[in-house]
């Protein structure tokens, strides 16, 4: 049995809008993206003053432009005074640092909340992205913790609870799932408000269903929130009985950079060719208290292991942090570090793509600074 | 100490057959260090790629014959077969994929669950659990038995198999029923790879700051301000 011909003319016909000057249609349900408005974007980046001619800044750097000056001068806020209903989003934030993840998260849950809805962050510090913030007390045994969790969502009723599909979000996620007795759609590859995706039997089938109210967010399911600032008023918790650990004994290690496998590490700190001197390398690693990584060249050159490799043919790096010593940046090396949130570059050349590629780009000869860095961390 | 690993029937991830998870596995040389008796359990309709883990550490399985939902018959038999430790991959491979099972059991139990292990050993009083932490951090938790251990990618890999020590496990079959597990309503398709959002290269940060030719000590302080403003290196006494 053959599908359905589909009728593209009636369709199109269905949707024409009544217009003198040319044929209008409106919007195709489930279409998501707005038109454009291309007469208000040229209006946006036309700059002010009195040249003989028109003038647009299609860069929009904001240099003496009279619209991008205004929008400059007063960043938005985004206020949400009484919510119709609250997006919870459960954030990581490892020593009070949001993730990329967590960053993911509260952007989801403003695709949830829409304009109608307050993102309520739940744990971590500040964040310009949530319209409230409610703290939950610290604590290393999960099961406390979901139980805090639990008593949060019975309290404020939020339309959705959020989590990254990280270790402590997806851990966290499962407690608070069977405590509600609730189903938990896990690792959402895909959201918008009108349906979430996930993979399921071993990435063979996807799953498709209206957001429902418990979600984790795999990495990489939706861009970073980029609307105004949100308030983040902090709201009133309520009063909760106190659990006890169930744990007999809890002791951190914290991680050995050292022994760090590349591809988990948090810092990394990487020698191109522009490095020579190895022992003062090392030593900068151990000071910085980073992961050693290199380029190909280093390693062809038997310099550094193959194991310390960055790259498309090495490792593909999840760290935080970046620093790169010398390096140029191939585009199969900046594969490997396209993950990485700062990047931090000393290179002697200025057109390197290394160079544009940083938050903190050093035009300097990397065996210059290494002593130098050294010398200031060994200082006090 | 005795103790159980949760065993499931996986699919490969590559050649689609069906298989003993690697995470299972790997849960099977965990308990084979803590029990040399060490038994595992299963759930499902048949058990015929589970008992390759007879040849991965454990000495006899116990196979429940169902169809519909696993969480009640297991809690029943965990209740009767009253191990010290349980030990169960993160995430089944091939079925639902949501990993909620081995939470959900430790709740019906009320035994408590540590995730992530890597290592287990004996404790006064409890179970030593190293637990793998985000960016190759290590915690290790003490919890009272009975208690419930999921493993990490990074725990020990699974040991090797022994033909002979999978043809002389055995196997003791038993028919349960159990209710069947409520349908979610999901539409399906085949699944389709999708490109990530990338998003690293957004953050507020990436607006690029430049510095040429400073002087080296000017530079040095600059990139250790900046670490030290992103929290990678600790703050500075000045």
């Amino acid at each position: 049995v053959s599908r359905l011909r589909r009728d593209p003319r009636a369709e199109r016909a269905a949707l024409a809008v009544s217009s003198d000057a040319r044929p209008r249609f409106a919007r195709r349900p489930g279409e998501q993206r707005p038109r454009r408005d291309p007469r208000a974007e040229r209006a946006a980046v036309e700059t002010a003053g009195a040249a003989a001619r028109r003038r647009f800044d299609w860069l929009a750097r904001g240099t003496g432009s009279a619209p991008a000056a205004a929008m400059d001068a007063g960043p938005r806020l985004r206020v949400v005074n009484e919510p119709v209903f609250l997006v919870f989003a459960v954030v990581d934030a490892p020593r009070g640092h949001l993730t990329t993840q967590d960053r993911q998260t509260l952007a989801a849950a403003h695709v949830l909340a829409g304009t109608a809805g307050a993102v309520a962050m739940i744990g971590g510090g500040a964040a310009d992205e949530a319209d409230r913030l409610l703290p939950l007390t610290a604590t290393p045994d999960s099961d406390v913790l979901a139980d805090q969790l639990t008593d949060l969502v019975a309290h404020f009723q939020p339309r959705h609870v959020l989590w990254p599909e990280s270790a402590a979000g997806g851990d966290l996620a499962r407690r608070v799932a069977v405590r509600l007795g609730e189903p938990l759609f896990c690792g959402a590859e895909q959201i918008n408000a009108q349906q979430v995706r996930r993979p399921a039997q071993g990435r063979r089938i996807e799953q498709r269903v209206k957001p429902p109210r418990l979600i984790t967010l795999a990495d990489g399911a939706v861009a970073l929130y980029a609307g105004p600032r949100c308030e983040a008023r902090v709201m009133e918790a309520p009063p909760r009985k106190v659990c006890a650990s169930a744990w007999l004994n809890v002791e951190d290690a914290p991680a050995d950079p050292a022994a760090t496998p590349l591809g988990e590490a948090d810092f990394v700190v990487a020698a191109g060719n522009g490095v020579s001197d190895f022992h003062a390398f090392r030593a900068l690693a151990r000071a910085l208290r980073a992961t050693p990584g290199a380029s190909r060249m280093v390693c062809d050159a038997g310099l550094m292991p193959r194991t310390a490799q960055v790259g498309a043919s090495g490792t593909v790096l999840a760290a935080r942090c970046y620093f790169a010593l010398g390096i140029a940046g191939a585009p199969q090396h900046l594969q490997g570090v396209a993950g990485c949130e700062n990047v931090v570059a000393v290179n002697t050349d200025l057109h390197a793509a290394m160079i544009a590629r940083a938050a903190l780009a050093v035009v300097a000869d990397a065996q210059a600074v290494m002593p130098a860095l050294l010398a200031l961390l060994e200082a006090p | 100490m005795r103790a159980l690993v949760l065993l499931s029937q996986g699919l490969h991830p590559v050649s689609g057959k069906s298989c003993l998870p690697r995470a299972e596995a790997q849960a099977a040389r965990l308990a084979a260090m803590l029990d040399a008796d060490a038994s595992g359990l299963h759930a499902g309709p048949s058990s015929e790629s589970v008992r390759e883990a007879l040849g991965r550490g454990l000495t006899h399985l116990t196979h429940l014959k169902l169809d519909g939902d696993p969480v009640p018959p297991i809690v029943a038999a965990l209740r009767d077969l009253k191990p010290d430790v349980v030990l169960a991959g993160p995430c089944g491979q091939g079925g639902e994929d949501t990993g909620l099972l081995p939470y959900a059991v430790a709740h019906q139990l009320d035994w408590p669950l540590v995730a992530h292990a890597v290592a287990v050993e004996a404790a006064q009083g409890g179970l030593r659990v190293t637990q793998a932490m985000a960016k190759g951090a290590r915690r290790f938790v003490t919890a009272p038995l009975p208690v419930l251990v999921t493993t990490h990618p990074s725990a020990p890999p699974p040991l090797p198999f022994a033909y002979g020590r999978a043809r002389a496990g055995r196997v003791a079959a038993f028919a349960v029923s159990s209710p069947t597990a409520a349908a979610d309503e999901c539409e399906t398709r085949p699944w389709r790879a999708r490109p990530k959002v990338l998003t690293a290269q957004a953050s507020p940060e990436a607006k690029g700051r430049l510095l040429v030719n400073p002087d080296p000590h000017e530079a040095a302080r600059e990139i250790l301000a900046y670490l030290c403003k992103i929290g990678v290196v600790a703050e500075r006494p000045t």
